[in-house]
């Protein structure tokens, strides 16, 4: 009997993402320079008043992201077909909707036609670039350290670095479940498999429970009183960085007058 | 002889504890909240300056015991010393008894939780309000007395056991403590990894921190060790010094563990007449260095 295994072929989303960002051109630059960037190709995506210009927008940041940074073009597509699936979906639920009445069903389209579906579009795949040039090319750690540079609130901190860590503990957690249902037939069939999926969600509640309580256990030994203090990377280059980053964004601001 | 040291320390003889003792467990009880037993009446010391192995089956309560060392579990009844001193359960009493006793536990996993290995290892010494300077200093220093000097900006998701393992006991060394307790940190380990982590206990050893280990392999207690504490049932069974193990066959059987085999071997050379019977050596290659000088 041939049992299925699809998923985890491929390195899952955030590992991809954390591949990029560890693995880039841009890697060791100020994360401020490249959140400065991110957030003026942000704000010009959405600020464009055509959807030439956001579109515009969305391509150079791409290329940037692609030429500049060295992300492999296959791994930015990969990382950008998720939310793009999703914006397709928002885009056609905007066109148009779906009406069920009297046993007939009826499509109403926009009445404004594709235009402001056009805009929409084209504005979320500028702000998608700007985002995704900022992920790919910045690890998580930078990324922490910046919002604390900029005083986000501490919780908001702190369960962001449990979450990432959490992320690959319970990734590996849920593999090697998996594995092992695996190894035991535990997939062979549609009725097997989702009863070993029902079977993995129940341990994996009990894990995290119990992974949780060992951590807290271990922040304690290491006097851990609740809060999380970090050390303050130090960036050699910060200044230059930021002159780039300021160019940068002037380019993108640049190209959005010029495409008005 | 030494069977009566053992029985010292399971009785109320308290006042026969060595002065230079750091940690002493005096009829320590505790009880888990679902009703499962952790420690029956434990009583332990821990000298200064040593080498120690916690022998003991699993569930025997090691770990138990390892968590009342940090003050992470209080006892339901009996008395944890440190420094001759019972343990203050005051915030600022655990504070301190933290930052002097480092726990590493068996999972790094379940220690590691920060994205990358400086940050994780910073963890401590921040916590102990030391300046940002100062903290990368002891970050430093704490990787290069694990040899992961190279590691320093590492994401710990990427890192194999072993270096995980290493990494823990870098953020619990980051710490200065002057005893370091790690719970079973060979179990999972290769050969090659096991010899690798040896050489940094031994390394820290040689600082002056005392050290104190769970394992479950009595032939690499006998070879490390220089004082050996049997746990069954949640009670510290027996306690002598490691060249002694040959004399407490009894209390090894009690607690389910069979004689090294390098005493055996020992035995049946000395009975052959091949080794001289006032050679006592811990482990193969001092036995081969004792046979070898024989033969010259």
């Amino acid at each position: 009997m041939k049992t299925r295994c699809l998923a985890w072929k491929r390195p899952e989303h955030a590992v991809l993402i954390d591949l990029c960002a560890y693995s880039n051109r841009w890697r060791a630059a100020d994360p401020a320079a490249k959140g400065l960037f991110a957030l003026s190709g942000l704000v010009s995506a959405f600020v464009a008043g055509n959807p030439l210009a956001a579109a515009g927008i969305g391509v150079v940041v791409s290329g940037i992201t692609v030429w500049g940074a060295g992300i492999p073009f296959s791994r930015f597509f990969r990382a950008s077909l998720a939310p793009l699936c999703f914006f397709l979906l928002g885009a056609l639920s905007l066109a148009c909707s779906i009406d069920y009445r009297a046993g007939e069903f009826s499509v109403a389209w926009l009445p404004g036609g594709w235009t402001p579906v056009g805009r929409l579009a084209a504005r979320s795949c500028g702000a998608l670039a700007s985002l995704l040039f900022f992920a790919l090319t910045t690890p998580m750690t930078d990324q922490i350290a910046l919002f604390r540079r900029l005083k986000l609130p501490e919780t908001l901190i702190e369960i962001m670095v449990l979450c990432y860590r959490m992320l690959f503990v319970f990734s590996e957690t849920l593999r090697d479940i998996h594995t092992a249902q695996n190894s035991r037939l535990g997939y062979a069939s549609p009725s097997l498999a989702l009863r070993s999926a029902g079977s993995l969600a129940a341990v994996l509640v009990v894990q995290v429970w119990q992974r949780a309580r060992a951590l807290h256990l271990s922040a304690l030994s290491r006097n851990g009183d609740g809060a999380f203090h970090f050390l303050n990377p130090v960036f050699a280059n910060g200044r230059r960085d930021m002159v780039f980053a300021l160019a940068g964004s002037a380019l993108l601001f640049a190209l959005l007058a010029g495409m008005r | 002889m030494r069977r009566m040291d053992a029985q010292n320390e399971n009785g109320s003889a308290v006042a026969s504890c060595p002065k230079d003792a750091l940690l002493e467990f005096e009829n320590v009880s505790f009880t888990y909240p679902d009703g499962q037993p952790g420690l029956d009446g434990c009583s332990l010391t821990i000298r200064e300056g040593s080498r120690n192995a916690l022998i003991g089956a699993n569930g025997a309560g090691k770990t138990t015991l390892f968590l009342h060392a940090n003050g992470l579990f209080r006892p339901r009844a009996g008395t944890v010393r440190y420094s001759g001193q019972p343990i203050d359960y005051s915030r600022a009493g655990l504070r301190r008894l933290r930052s002097e006793v480092g726990l590493v536990f068996q999972n790094p996993d379940q220690q590691l939780f920060s994205a990358n290995v400086r940050e994780d290892i910073s963890f401590g010494p921040l916590n102990l309000g030391l300046d940002q300077e100062t903290v990368c200093e002891r970050v430093d220093a704490a990787l290069e007395a694990v040899r992961m000097s190279g590691f320093a900006d590492r994401l710990a998701h990427t890192l194999s056991f072993g270096q995980k393992k290493r990494v823990c006991i870098a953020g619990v060394l980051a710490m200065r403590p002057r005893l370091l307790i790690l719970d079973e940190p060979m179990a999972g380990l290769d050969h090659a990894m096991r010899k690798d982590l040896l050489s940094v206990f031994d390394r820290l050893y040689g600082q002056g921190i005392t050290l104190l280990l769970a394992t479950h392999d009595i032939d690499f207690a006998f070879r490390w060790a220089d004082r050996i504490h049997l746990m069954a049932a949640g009670r510290c069974i027996a306690a002598f010094d490691a060249e002694n193990l040959a004399d407490n066959a009894e209390a090894l059987k009690e607690a389910a563990l069979p004689l090294p085999d390098i005493i055996g071997l020992r035995r049946h050379l000395v009975e052959t007449r091949a080794l001289d019977g006032s050679r006592a050596p811990r482990s193969v290659s001092e036995l081969l260095d004792f046979l070898t000088q024989r033969s010259i």
